[in-house]
C-alpha cells in the first residue's frame, strides 16, 4: 500500500493534515483531517442571547460576521422580530465586505502564488518570496484585501433585532471612494486569474470533479447572501433545473468522522454535496450585477456550464469579489437613514437560519427558552458539507498525478485543497 | 531579526490583522524577517526565530507539542491575542469537562490517531514560558504595529497599563439610571457612560489599548476583549463580577443582590474573554472557580 501524508497543510485557513492511501488496482482513499473541537455549541447552551453574538463570532475571524449574522437571524426568527431596512442594509454591506476580504486573502495569500509560478519550488511560492523579486505584484494583490477598509474581524455592529450604529455620511463617502478607486485593479486581477487558469488547463481538468448536488441560496436577482431559498442542482442531469430544498431542517444529517473533528454534513436524498462559489453560480446561473456577469461569459465559454472543476472556483471567487464590489457601491448610494431596531423582548422560540458564507452554506439552528437563554444551538459550516467532495477530488487528483512523483503529487493535492479554500476553524467549531 | 507566526487552536482573526499591517507588513516581509508562517508560506521546518508570535490556545497534545517546539526554537515568545494571553472566548470550554464537550459532539466515536484533549483550557503561559503579551480579540491593527515595532527593536514589553475607561470619552449621566441593562434592551444615550447608565460595561476592568472602541465609536458596552487590566490580575481583592455588580448597584440604586439576580448568564457576561485565566480563579469577593467544572475531572 502506498501512502502520502502532508502534515501540516500550508497556506490554508487553519491547521489540518492530509493522508492518501492507495492500493494497486483500487481507488485511492483521501482523508482531510483537523482536530481541535472548541465546543461552541455546548458553550452556547445557557448563554444569554446578548452574549451569543460576540461568542459565535470567535468561531472564525475571516468569517466572523457571517456567524454573527446567522446567530442574529436565527434569534430574530425565533423571537418573531423584524429587522428594519436600514439595519438590513448595514448588515448586507458588512457581509459583502467580509466576503470580499476573505476571497482576497484566499486568492492573494493562498492560491495565486501557485498559479503564478506553477513551475517553481513550492517553498518559494508565497508572498514573502515573491516580494523579494517583484514588490509591485504583492502590493497589488494585498491592496485588494484592504480595499474594503475598516474592521472586518469580530466587528461590533450586529445585534439581534438590528444594527448598532449607522455609517457616518463621511465614512460612506470615503468607503465608496475607496471602492471606486479599486475598479481597474479588480478587473485586471480577474482577467489575470482567468488567464492563469487557462494556462493550467490540463491541471484544472484533472484536479478533481464534482459528482452529486450543488446546494446554494437561489434568488431571482442572482447571487445573494441571506435572501432567497436554498436550492439544489443535481450534477450530470442534462438541462437539469435547480429545485428548491424542501424541508431543509428535517433532512440535514451529521455524521462524525473517525479521522478528525470536522463532522460530515449531508442533506438526505441529495447525494454528495458541494456548497460555495461553484454551487452559487451553478444554482443561480449568473450573478445579477453587470460587471460580474460580463466577466462570467468568458468563464462559461472556457469551462462550460454548470462549472464542474473545483479549481475554477479561483476565478469564481474573483467574480464574486466584483459582484460584492458592485453590491457595496449600490448599497452605499441607496438611502441611508432610518431606525436601526430597538430593544428585544426575549422569550421562547426555535428557528433555523441559512446563509451563504464565503465558502458556502452556513446553517444555524437555535432554540431559546422562556427566559431568553439559549437552550440549544447547532451549527453546520461549509467545510462540513464539502468534506466528502473535497476528499473525493483529492483521491481523483492523486490518481491522475501519482505517476509524476511524490513531490509533484503533494504539490497538486495542496492546490486542490486551496481550490476549496476550506475553513478549518468553521469546520471544527 | 527572524519572526515566526503560527496558530494553535484559534479563529485566525489575529493573523488576519497581521495581514492588514500594510506598509509595516511590507517592511517585515521585505527585510525577510518572516521565517516561518504556515498561513502564508509552505516552509514546514524551521530552526530558529528571534521572535515567535503564537495565536490561540492549547486544546490538545498536538498544540502542546507545537507550543513546546516554539519555546525551544524562539528566543522570545509572544502570546498573540486574547486566546493565547487569557484563554479568550474558547476559555468558556472550562464550564464543562472536556469529556462531556467531546461526547456532546462526537458521541462515542473512536478517533484514529488523533491527539489527546487537554483537561483544562488555560492560557499559553500555563504551558510554556511567555515573554510578552499582545491581547486583543483581535488586537487593533495600530496597536499590533506599535507592539511589533517595539518587540522587533528588542524592547522589554510589560503587561502594565491602564483601563479602557481611561481612553473613553464619555460623560456621566444623572443617577440613578434604569438597569441592569444589555444591548438587547435597546441603546443607551449617546456620549454617556454606559456603566453609569446601567449597562454591563467591563471598561473599568479591561486593559487599555483599543482606544475604547466600543463605547466611544459604537456606543456599546466594552465586553472585555483585551482581557483583564493589570490591576485586576495583580490584586487579589478585585473580582470582575463583584466589581461590576458593585458599580451597577451604584448606577441603578438597586441592591447588589438584586443586580446579581437580574444579570443572567454571569460567566459569559463578566468573563467572556478570560474565564480560563488562572489568576482570576480565587478572589476574596468571588473568583471564577465556581464556574469551572473541569477541576478534578477523571
Ligand atoms: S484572540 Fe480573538 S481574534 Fe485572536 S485568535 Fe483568539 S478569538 Fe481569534
Ligand atoms: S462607557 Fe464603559 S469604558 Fe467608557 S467610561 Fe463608562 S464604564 Fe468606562
Ligand atoms: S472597548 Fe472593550 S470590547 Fe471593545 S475593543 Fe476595546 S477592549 Fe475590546
Amino acid at each position: 500500500m502506498a501512502e502520502l501524508v502532508i502534515r501540516p497543510l500550508t497556506r490554508i485557513y487553519g491547521n489540518a493534515a492530509l493522508r492518501v492511501e492507495s492500493e494497486e488496482g483500487a481507488t485511492p482513499r483521501a482523508r482531510f483531517s483537523a482536530f481541535g473541537y472548541r465546543g461552541f455549541e455546548l458553550m452556547a447552551r445557557g448563554a444569554h442571547v446578548d452574549n451569543l453574538v460576540p461568542m459565535v463570532s470567535r468561531i472564525c475571524g475571516p468569517d466572523s460576521l457571517f456567524h454573527q449574522a446567522a446567530a442574529c437571524m436565527a434569534a430574530e426568527e425565533a423571537l418573531g422580530v423584524q429587522v428594519p431596512p436600514a439595519a438590513r442594509t448595514l448588515r448586507e454591506l458588512a457581509l459583502w465586505a467580509q466576503l470580499f476580504e476573505r476571497h482576497a486573502v484566499s486568492l492573494a495569500v493562498h492560491s495565486l502564488p501557485d498559479l503564478l509560478f506553477p513551475a517553481s519550488d513550492p517553498g518559494l511560492r508565497n508572498l514573502v518570496s515573491i516580494y523579494r523579486v517583484d514588490e509591485e505584484v504583492v502590493r497589488r494583490l494585498l491592496s485588494l484585501k484592504s480595499l474594503v477598509g475598516g474592521r472586518q474581524v469580530h466587528g461590533f455592529n450586529f445585534r439581534p433585532g438590528g444594527a448598532v450604529r449607522d455609517l457616518r455620511p463621511e465614512s460612506r463617502e470615503s468607503l465608496a471612494e475607496r471602492l471606486r478607486s479599486g475598479e481597474a485593479l479588480l478587473l485586471e486581477t480577474a482577467r489575470l486569474v482567468k488567464l492563469l487558469l487557462r494556462r493550467s488547463e490540463e491541471r484544472v481538468r484533472t484536479a478533481g470533479s464534482i459528482d452529486g448536488s450543488y446546494m446554494a441560496m437561489r434568488h431571482p436577482r442572482g447571487m445573494e447572501i441571506g435572501e432567497g431559498e436554498p436550492a439544489l442542482l443535481v450534477t450530470g442531469e442534462e438541462g437539469g433545473e435547480p429545485r428548491p430544498v424542501v424541508d431543509l431542517g428535517s433532512r440535514l444529517r451529521e455524521e462524525p468522522s473517525a479521522h478528525g473533528h470536522v463532522v460530515y454534513a449531508s442533506l438526505e436524498g441529495a447525494g454528495e454535496l458541494l456548497v460555495g462559489p461553484l454551487a452559487r453560480l451553478n444554482v443561480n446561473g449568473s450573478y445579477g450585477t453587470p460587471r460580474a456577469d460580463e466577466e462570467l461569459a468568458e468563464v462559461k465559454e472556457t469551462w462550460g456550464f454548470p462549472v464542474r472543476y473545483p479549481m475554477v472556483a479561483h476565478a469564481l471567487r474573483m467574480l464574486e469579489m466584483i459582484h460584492a464590489w458592485e453590491k457595496m457601491l449600490a448599497l452605499l448610494s441607496g438611502p441611508a437613514e432610518g431606525p436601526l431596531g430597538g430593544g428585544l423582548s426575549v422569550g421562547a422560540g426555535k428557528a433555523r437560519a441559512y446563509l451563504e458564507a464565503p465558502e458556502g452554506a452556513l446553517v444555524y439552528g437555535l432554540e431559546l427558552g422562556e427566559d431568553g437563554m439559549v437552550r440549544d444551538l447547532s451549527i453546520i459550516s461549509p467545510l462540513q458539507f464539502n468534506l466528502r467532495s473535497l476528499e473525493r477530488s483529492l483521491a481523483e487528483a492523486y490518481a491522475a498525478t501519482v505517476r509524476e512523483g511524490v513531490e509533484k503529487t503533494a504539490d497538486v493535492l495542496q492546490m486542490v485543497v486551496r481550490a476549496y479554500a476550506p475553513c478549518v476553524p468553521c469546520g471544527v467549531h | 531579526m527572524e519572526i515566526a507566526l503560527l496558530s494553535l487552536s484559534s479563529c485566525l482573526g489575529c493573523q488576519m490583522v497581521f495581514l492588514s499591517l500594510e506598509e509595516y507588513l511590507y517592511e517585515l516581509i521585505g527585510e525577510n524577517k518572516v521565517v516561518y508562517a504556515p498561513f502564508l508560506m509552505d516552509r514546514r521546518e524551521w530552526d530558529h526565530a528571534d521572535l515567535a508570535l503564537v495565536e490561540g490556545t492549547v486544546r490538545n497534545t498536538e498544540h502542546f507539542l507545537r507550543a513546546r517546539e516554539v519555546r525551544e526554537k524562539a528566543d522570545r515568545v509572544v502570546a498573540l491575542g486574547t486566546c493565547a494571553s487569557f484563554g479568550g472566548v474558547q476559555g468558556l470550554a472550562d464550564l464543562y469537562p472536556e469529556s462531556r464537550l467531546l461526547r456532546s459532539r462526537f458521541g462515542d466515536t473512536a478517533f484514529e490517531g488523533g491527539p489527546q484533549g487537554v483537561k483544562r483550557l488555560l492560557p499559553l503561559d500555563s504551558f510554556i514560558r511567555v515573554d510578552a503579551y499582545l491581547p486583543g480579540c483581535p488586537p487593533p491593527v495600530a496597536l499590533m504595529e506599535r507592539f511589533l515595532r517595539a518587540a522587533v527593536a528588542g524592547d522589554r514589553l510589560s503587561r502594565e497599563g491602564s483601563t479602557v475607561c481611561a481612553e473613553c470619552g464619555v460623560t456621566s449621566p444623572p443617577l440613578p439610571q434604569p438597569g441592569p441593562r444589555r444591548l438587547t434592551d435597546g441603546a443607551g444615550e449617546p456620549g454617556k457612560c454606559l456603566l453609569e447608565s446601567g449597562f454591563v460595561c467591563l471598561g473599568p476592568l479591561t486593559r487599555d489599548g483599543c482606544g475604547a472602541l466600543c463605547p466611544t465609536e459604537m456606543g456599546v458596552p466594552c465586553r472585555g476583549c483585551r482581557g483583564p487590566a493589570g490591576r485586576v490580575l495583580e490584586r487579589a481583592g478585585v473580582d470582575m463580577e463583584a466589581e461590576t455588580v458593585r458599580r451597577l448597584s451604584r448606577a441603578t440604586g438597586k441592591k447588589e443582590g438584586e443586580i446579581r439576580a437580574e444579570v443572567a448568564d454571569p460567566p459569559r457576561t463578566y468573563y467572556l474573554f478570560c474565564l480560563a485565566e488562572p489568576l482570576l480563579r480565587r478572589r476574596r469577593s468571588g473568583g471564577t472557580s465556581h464556574y469551572i467544572h473541569r477541576l478534578g475531572e477523571q
